[in-house]
């Protein structure tokens, strides 16, 4: 597993809850990172923005907005932070059978890269990008896993540890970018034709 | 960041390199047996010497029989490979034109070791990683510029637009195998080579490159260990669900237009 020094890191983790966020939490917290709640007035040194990863037809999401965007504000006055969004795969590839979500998730990765433009160098901004995750499934679609390279679901651990890598404090030039989790199924057809 | 590699067996081409040694030396930083493949075997193996457990070994990517001597040479000191970190790789400084009077020759010179080494060299490096029985990792070092197109390098952006692509069809053929396949996308890079580029002689960005970082949210080069960090994550098991991944280390700069 991935170990990253967090000692001393205040972090807010805002948003939608489920397993993969708990996990990721639950990782943070026992790297050394130390939890403020999401009302707090204190701006953290990590931010994590959880966006629903189960595909839900319009869920709301104006909260991981307007979090995201006071918290970077406040991070680039303060002089530094990091914000990790948590969002599906299908913000960058959507599926036909979820079409408001997907443009939900796409107007969250614009929001997670015009935030890493605006608010650097202060403030790093990434995203993770969440496919078939766990079974039964905590995230993605089914169908997803049929495309996949690894030709199965991933599991809620391989998301906490990628969000590790974003906290990573060596982690220093990657920002405005979302890496996805998700077996291969955004690179293209894993199937022979 | 920590990741346990310890007991794996990882190649990197042009490991002497500036990025190369970043690579080699947070690979080795964490356990890994490393292969400082190069071209340039002096150089391999003054590097090695520095870096605990690191072997030097000459390979030109060009050339499938010296790929072949170099894979052999690994077989009879280890029994297989777990990482193979693909990054040797040119660009020209020098012809900086149009493609109508771009020379042909250097179009054959730079392709042929950014886009078909890289081939030869992860074709041969396939079945020693099934020999290890647990799959396999490929971290291509592949180019912003693969990404967003920039004029007068041609052969280099086809080249590194050919890694991506390369990657993403590797991840889905060899995921079945375990084998996972992803690409780092630095932007410019700081090494020995790009200082007297970027910098002037007072330490300030040279005229054209402040121009140029105007358009990088961060507003500096990388540097190789900042590359490395990412090459790091992605060979490790904790990325055992990432694959066919193109992940841009550019400080921001493929985020958007910032200008």
């Amino acid at each position: 597993m991935v170990r990253v020094a967090l000692d001393g890191k205040s972090l807010v983790v805002a948003g939608d809850r489920n397993a993969i966020v708990a996990l990721a939490e639950e990782r943070l917290v026992a790297s050394g990172a130390h939890l403020l709640a999401s009302d707090d007035a204190a701006v953290p040194d990590i931010l994590i923005v959880s966006f629903p990863v189960l595909p839900a037809e319009d869920p709301e999401t104006g909260p991981q907005h307007e979090i995201a965007e006071r918290m970077a504000a406040a991070m680039a006055g303060r002089g530094h932070g990091r914000i990790v969004f948590l969002l599906s795969a299908m913000a960058a590839m959507p599926m036909r059978r979820h079409p408001g979500y997907a443009v939900g998730q796409a107007a969250a990765l614009a929001r997670m890269r015009g935030l890493a433009m605006r608010f650097a160098p202060a403030v790093l901004v990434n995203a993770v990008g969440v496919g078939a995750i766990g079974a039964p499934l905590v995230a993605g679609d089914a169908a997803m896993i049929g495309h996949t390279a690894l030709g199965r679901a991933g599991t809620a651990l391989d998301v906490a540890e990628t969000v590790l890598f974003l906290c990573d404090p060596a982690n220093t030039y990657l920002t405005g970018q979302m890496l996805s989790v998700d077996g291969g199924w955004s690179a293209g057809y894993g199937r022979n034709f | 960041m920590q990741v346990d590699l310890i007991g794996q067996v990882a190649v990197v081409t042009g490991g002497a390199g500036a990025i190369g040694q970043g690579i080699v030396t947070r690979l080795a930083e964490n356990g890994a047996t490393v292969v400082v493949a190069d071209i340039d075997l002096a150089a391999a193996k003054a590097f090695a010497a520095r870096v605990p457990r690191a072997r030097a070994l000459a390979i030109d990517i060009t050339d499938e029989t010296s790929i072949g001597a170099g894979i052999s040479a690994i077989l009879r000191e280890f029994d297989g490979i777990d990482i193979l970190v693909n990054n040797a790789g040119i660009n020209s400084f020098v012809h900086r034109v149009n493609i109508d009077t771009f020379p042909v020759a250097e179009w054959d010179r730079i392709t042929k070791v950014d886009l078909d080494g890289l081939f030869l060299m992860s074709r041969a490096a396939l079945a020693p990683m099934t020999a290890r029985g647990q799959g396999g990792r490929i971290v291509n070092i592949a180019s912003v510029v693969g990404l967003a197109a920039m004029r007068l390098q041609s052969p280099f952006v086809a080249a590194k637009a050919g890694v991506v692509h390369l990657t993403r069809s590797m991840a889905l053929e060899l995921g079945p195998q375990g084998i996972r396949v992803n690409a780092v996308a630095p932007g410019s890079v700081l090494s020995e080579g790009t200082r007297a580029l970027f910098y002037g002689a007072d330490g300030r960005f040279a005229a054209r490159t402040a121009e140029f970082m105007a358009h990088v949210p961060l507003g500096r080069p990388g540097t190789p260990e900042e590359i490395a960090e990412a090459v790091l994550f992605l060979a490790s098991p904790a990325a055992g669900y990432v694959t066919g991944q193109i992940l841009a280390v550019d400080g921001g700069w493929t985020a958007g237009f910032v200008i």
